[in-house]
């Protein structure tokens, strides 16, 4: 179990999140919801070390994290390989270890057929698939995917949530933030809505979704019609 | 160590396929030597060829005395208003209107050391001395040089090798820049990569590449420029305090480029900051225009800029053939500011965060 106690941060006078608790649960998909400028991203940062907390704390055993971020966090004129070698290398994977975690998530983002094309010519797909692979190098136990369908086909999102759904293990964490409600509530079985930094519904997924035909409708109800950007 | 190693890889790869980049660090010093070499060579009398004429009694025999040193006698006009209209044309330079008043007459457009060495010529001819007979009376020891005196291709090499090192700047913090807008570096430092091991990862290759530079400028002074019709690079005897000097500038350079990237939000602002940065430096260091052309209050001005410091250093090794002791004061400074700007940039990141 992640515990997230009573985490605050702000950027200088605004508050981001504001006493934020959260319990995720091993070998869950845990589904991060909010409207844009909510805290999902910041609860992020704090998560994977990039941002302190003012207050508050994150309890667990996670150690070895995979961030999978919403930019293409790639290097464009290097290869899907040197790419994959490279993150690899700076996490310190090394001679057959980092061989046998390429072979492994090359195969389980199926990119076997691109990995001597340079990042930049991939297609939209190919390109999540890799930032996806590169954040499970170093196979984590809490894996942190930030909107990582943002635009892709239609094919590539089912194979995507597939995958994503595929990495649950006993051991391991996932946290997943996206707008697509849809796909959060096909591969989430708990979730968390938040909104200006406060968490307003959290717990599984059949408890938030309680009488209401779709998480849209909840997460509509919750966090109002006004648009924020 | 592993982690170091993929971190240089990975900047190598990606500086390989920066053509830009390459162009600005390689190719821009190496033809603006090429340039400076031969366009500057008559301004330090390399090949000076001035080119004059003497009207008046026994013209033939001062003609005949003046020539050397880059003097040539030409066909003496018809008459005095035929010389001003050929001086006045461009296609003499020089007139002497030898006679009991002697006079010369001067193209505007030639430099003044140019005129005043002409008019000492003529007043030992008209002394009845010949300008050689003087030469020799005296000999001129240029101390340390290797050729004997400083030439234009001795003056561009390390001033534009020195430009072309600070240039570093431009592909160091627009890599640097990616890395944040796409969050690479995020990723990275959520990885557990340390931030001063990504900056060790970017100054090593840099560095090498400086030390690359180096050894190229070098070749093209020595090989080029000759092949385009200048002097060749006269090398220096002491390889080690030139390498010295390269690694002191360097030092300096990425200081400069770390900063940058740690500073510029945007690729435009690092270009802009980085390029007009160096070229500011560069105009008032005495790269562009030596500084022993500039007057006496430029010259104490271009005293503030890094690119003068390391010219310095350059010139201790290359033309006065200086030991390790004569460019101390140049490459202490250039790792003081080479610190201090690694500093700034740390501070400047942890400002900012990733």
């Amino acid at each position: 179990m992640l515990k997230i106690e009573s985490l605050s941060f702000s950027y200088g006078k605004t508050k981001v999140l504001d006493d934020v608790t959260l319990s995720i649960p091993d070998r869950a998909v845990f589904g991060l919801l909010g409207p844009n400028g909510a805290g999902k991203t910041t609860l992020i940062s704090i998560l994977s070390g990039l941002r302190r907390p003012a207050a508050g704390r994150v309890e667990g055993d996670s150690r070895n994290i995979g961030l999978v971020p919403q930019e293409l966090a790639f290097y464009p004129m290097l290869t899907a390989r040197e790419n994959l070698r490279f993150f690899g290398g700076v996490q310190n994977l090394g001679g057959a270890r980092l061989r046998e975690r390429l072979e492994a998530v090359v195969a389980f983002a199926r990119l076997d057929g691109v990995l001597d094309r340079r990042a930049a010519e991939l297609s939209g797909g190919l390109k999540r698939r890799l930032n996806l692979a590169i954040g499970l190098l170093t196979e984590p136990d809490l894996v942190l995917l930030d909107e990582p369908t943002v635009g892709v086909d239609p094919q590539s999102r089912a194979f995507l949530l597939e995958s994503i759904g595929a990495m649950r293990s006993p051991a391991r964490h996932i946290l997943y933030t996206s707008h697509y409600m849809e796909e959060v509530q096909a591969i989430c079985d708990h979730v968390a809505i938040i909104d200006a930094g406060r968490v307003l519904a959290a717990g599984p997924l059949a408890a938030v979704l309680g009488g209401a035909a779709s998480l849209e409708e909840v997460f509509l109800g919750l966090t109002n019609r006004r648009l924020r950007d | 160590m592993r982690r170091l190693a993929a971190l240089w890889a990975k900047e190598w790869l990606a500086l390989s396929r920066d053509l830009h980049g390459l162009a600005v660090l390689f190719l821009m010093p190496a033809a603006f030597i090429a340039i400076m070499s031969l366009a500057l060579s008559d301004t330090f009398g390399d090949r000076m060829r001035v080119d004059f004429a003497v009207l008046g009694p026994d013209a033939a025999r001062i003609a005949s005395d003046l020539e050397g040193d880059g003097f040539r006698a030409a066909a003496a006009p018809a008459n005095e208003a035929a010389a001003r209209d050929a001086v006045r044309q461009g296609k003499l330079s020089l007139v002497l209107l030898a006679g009991p008043r002697p006079v010369v007459l001067a193209d505007p457009a030639l430099p003044q050391p140019q005129v005043l060495a002409f008019r000492m010529r003529a007043l030992a001819v008209t002394l009845g001395a010949r300008p050689a007979d003087l030469a020799q009376a005296i000999e001129v020891e240029a101390v340390g040089m290797p050729r004997g005196r400083l030439s234009s291709v001795q003056q561009s090499v390390p001033a534009w090798l020195i430009f072309g090192m600070f240039f570093l700047v431009l592909p160091m913090s627009s890599l640097f820049i990616v890395e944040r807008r796409d969050g690479t570096l995020a990723r990275l430092v959520a990885q557990g990569v340390p931030f001063p091991l990504i900056l060790a990862g970017k100054i090593a290759p840099y560095f090498l590449i400086n030390l690359a530079q180096a050894g190229l400028m070098l070749l093209v002074g020595r090989s080029v420029v000759p092949w385009l019709g200048g002097e060749a690079l006269a090398l220096p005897a002491r390889w080690d305090l030139l390498l010295l000097a390269a690694a002191c500038t360097s030092v300096a350079a990425l200081g400069w480029g770390l900063l940058v990237a740690a500073g510029a939000r945007t690729l435009e602002q690092a270009t802009v900051i980085g390029g007009v940065g160096n070229i500011l430096a560069a105009a008032l260091g005495g790269i562009m225009v030596p500084r022993f052309v500039m007057p006496q209050a430029m010259q104490r001005w271009a005293e503030l800029s890094p690119m003068a410091w390391a010219l310095d250093a350059f010139h201790a090794v290359m033309l006065r053939e200086g030991a390790g002791a004569a460019l101390a004061p140049a490459c202490l400074k250039l790792l003081a500011l080479g610190a201090a700007l690694l500093a700034a940039a740390f501070w400047l990141h942890r400002r900012r965060g990733v």
